[in-house]
């Protein structure tokens, strides 16, 4: 077997290639299905104490080998005009928590008079996710009437939009008094990222679709028709992600470092396989075709969006056409993925990678171990490197920032900053705006070559120790240089700064990893995404075989 | 009293230790700090507060003074406190040799945050320092890192969290009309 080198960061790390990532098999909803199949995970509805108008509360309980968690579900009523995906919004149509055991009576009591507030309520170590949703109201409504009229709803128009309700937060680790993520860390079963947040996202599916079914029944008990199977596991979550989720993938180097790494691996070991059984050859055809089908129901109003989905048709036709006799070569999946470096634009090149490790779980899917990082205790700075040596890593690891020209207003158009009133980071215009003293530090490029510069003025034996023992305004830069030397994937190699960043390159990049669909951004700043789609139900998974996972 | 997220209790510490004064880097270091002093302390953020508010009246060790530390000659004291956390900082970029220690070290303000921050080295302050805004210390050898307890919360009074928020509040910006609606991406509203 040839090794194959791993794509370098200089490739992966660009906002461009981010924002057109897509999920793979080792995306974190992936993982947590796996699991579930694995351990048979059993999910029952221990509570479902819904009105006609479907407002109320219920809970839905699942038993997991070790322990059992459940989504509490509230849905109340809600004016159409105060209906928002934005983080701005103070009431929603549904709101939600995912408990650590089964709650009480005076457990449901204390969160129904918290959770319905979100960020306004205050919540304890026994809530591990605080989640809301409000329902893409045309689309339920319909989807209402027609079972109450006993007949299934229109597939196209179904899976065009692909959910009946959206998220617009989901906040774990800590938030508003929840519980840590130190405290589930060394939990198998939510170890691994975001995996209680996907398990929340996973059992609020299988709420929206009951929800559905449960308004039908009660407005004709005698004819109303349920949700067909299909259907019910053709539909995902909506999930509406803005501009406070882009900082994560910088505020977190390490954890996206293992990210990335973990990908970046699986792409490698796939590539240098030295054939394609017929196993893998039927289940990559498979994953092609479904992808297709998915990306002919792709829409965005968002030019840049509609355009790339555009190519990504013609890259997979391109594929379908080439990929027997691609796959005929020695050393087949890097054939391919070569193939589509060549030919395809970066959404099919993307598309390629995610399709190539669609059908190697065997050799790739203990990578997902490896997505996590401990940032808790804080990385520590290596004070006794010289200025000199710190410099020259600085020059060897941002050596793609210093193609950018700060002087130029346009590199230095924007700023992060956190906002007063919602607390959330926010991109101001330099400019044309105040506040920009009080800039958050993101801005890595700028930073990094700023540091370079002040390390320049120092004599080159003297320490870095020294150095900020004098200068600790540097010390934010002196610590990230330090972990981008070491974690590569740490940095994204672009300017976070200029006039044409388009935040949601990042938002994707975070998404794909968490294993979302059908992105449809409705800014620069905020975009739209499915979560779970064709996916299996949770309550299904008690039953399936292992390799029963949808592929 | 409000029970306080240790996530939530380094989010405020780090917050308020920039909005005090304190670098980016250091306010990062402070907040992972206070996360330490919140498991094992009730009085975390009476501390947090406390450093804050005298981010001003601390001096960093100077050259000579971390020089001698380093040879492992007595310590002089200072007129002004000892930083506790430049003074860790150092400790932690740059660690003492093994000759140099144990080491006394005069006049550390608020010595609490010298023994938080050194608390993920190899380095500790060898007695209990307690609430003392200024201390002489001694830092010797830890003989392991210690695994931090999983399970704790911080515990915080209204007027104390009230004060910190104020802190953080420093280090955010006022909204304004065009931030309202470019800010977080404004444009389209919800049309399904």
């Amino acid at each position: 077997m040839t090794a194959i080198a791993l794509r370098p960061p200089e490739v992966v790390m660009r906002l461009q290639r981010l924002g057109a990532a897509h999920p793979t098999r080792l995306s974190f909803l992936r993982q947590l299905i796996r699991r579930a199949v694995r351990e048979k995970w059993r999910v029952r509805k221990d509570r479902f104490d819904l009105d006609d108008k479907g407002f109320g509360r219920a809970v839905y309980a699942v038993e997991t080998p070790a322990r059992t968690y459940s989504l509490v579900a509230f849905s109340t009523p809600l004016d159409d005009e105060k209906r928002s995906d934005r983080v701005i919004a103070q009431a929603w149509d549904t709101s939600y928590v995912l408990y650590d055991g089964l709650p009480d009576d005076a457990e449901i009591a204390r969160l129904e008079a918290n959770a319905p507030l979100q960020e306004a309520g205050r919540y304890t170590r026994s809530e591990l996710v605080l989640a809301r949703a409000n329902k893409s109201v045309r689309l339920f409504e319909e989807v209402a009437a027609a079972l109450a009229q006993g007949r299934q709803p229109h597939e196209e128009q179904l899976l065009g939009v692909g959910y009946l309700l959206r998220t617009t937060a989901v906040y774990g680790n800590g938030k508003f008094g929840i519980a840590d993520r130190d405290e589930i860390a060394a939990r198998p079963e939510l170890a691994g990222s975001f995996q209680a947040e996907m398990l929340t996202v996973w059992l609020i599916r299988s709420f929206t679709l009951d929800l559905v079914d449960h308004i039908a029944y009660r407005r004709n008990p005698a004819g109303a028709a349920g949700l067909a199977p299909d259907l019910r596991r053709a539909l995902g979550v909506g999930n509406a992600t803005g501009l406070g989720m882009a900082p994560f993938l910088v505020r977190h180097p390490l954890l996206t470092h293992s990210w990335f790494l973990a990908r970046e691996t699986a792409l490698a070991r796939v590539r240098a396989e030295p054939q394609a059984g017929a196993a893998e050859r039927e289940v990559f055809s498979k994953a092609l075709a479904e992808l297709r089908r998915r990306v002919a129901r792709w829409h965005s109003d968002d030019a840049r969006q509609a355009a790339a989905t555009c190519s990504l048709t013609g890259d997979l036709d391109a594929l379908v056409e080439n990929f027997d006799r691609l796959l005929a070569q020695p050393s087949p999946w890097d054939a391919l993925y070569r193939f589509a470096e060549d030919h395809f634009s970066l959404e099919g090149q993307e598309a390629c990678v995610s399709l190539i490790l669609e059908p190697h779980g065997a050799l790739i899917d203990e990578l997902g171990d490896t997505m996590k990082a401990d940032e808790t205790p804080g990385h520590g700075i290596d004070g006794t490197m010289s200025c000199a040596s710190l410099r020259q890593a600085l020059l060897d690891c941002y050596s793609w920032a210093t193609k950018v020209d700060f002087a130029d207003p346009a590199a230095n158009a924007r700023f992060w900053y956190v906002s007063a009133e919602k607390l959330e980071p926010r991109l101001g215009e330099r400019f044309e705006e105040d506040g920009a003293e009080l800039e958050q530090p993101l801005a890595t490029a700028r930073d990094a070559l700023s540091l370079a510069e002040a390390l320049a003025g120092e004599p080159p034996s003297a320490s870095v120790a020294d150095f900020l023992l004098r200068r600790p305004e540097w010390r934010h830069a002196v610590r990230r240089a330090q972990i981008v030397a070491k974690f590569p994937y740490a940095e994204i190699h672009d300017n976070l700064i200029g006039a044409d960043l388009r935040p949601v390159d990042i938002l994707r990049a975070k998404l794909a990893f968490f294993g979302a669909r059908s992105f449809d951004p409705r800014s620069d700043r905020w975009l739209r995404i499915a979560l779970f789609s064709g996916e299996p139900l949770i309550e299904d998974v008690a039953a399936m075989a292992p390799a029963g996972e949808a592929a | 009293m409000i029970d306080l997220s240790l996530n939530e209790v380094e989010t405020l510490s780090a917050k308020a230790a920039r909005g005090g004064g304190f670098s980016w880097g250091l306010a990062e270091d402070i907040g992972r700090a206070a996360r330490r002093i919140a498991v094992e302390d009730d009085k975390w953020g009476v501390a947090m507060l406390s450093l804050a508010e005298n981010v001003q009246s601390f001096a960093p060790p100077d050259p000579a003074r971390a020089a001698r530390w380093r040879k492992g000659e007595a310590d002089k004291p200072a007129e002004t406190p000892l930083c506790p956390i430049r003074t860790a900082a150092l400790l932690l970029d740059d660690p003492l040799p093994a000759s140099a220690l144990p080491l006394a070290i005069v006049g550390v303000g608020l010595p609490i945050w010298l023994d938080a921050m050194l608390r993920r080295s190899a380095l500790r302050v060898a007695r209990p320092v307690g609430p003392a805004t200024r201390a002489d210390v001694v830092i010797e050898h830890r003989p392991e890192i210690g695994q931090q307890p999983t399970g704790r919360r911080g515990a915080i009074d209204e007027r104390t969290l009230a004060a910190l928020n104020s802190f953080a509040a420093r280090t955010y910006v006022p909204e304004s009309e065009r931030s309202r609606v470019r800010g977080a991406g404004g444009g389209r509203v919800d049309d399904e």
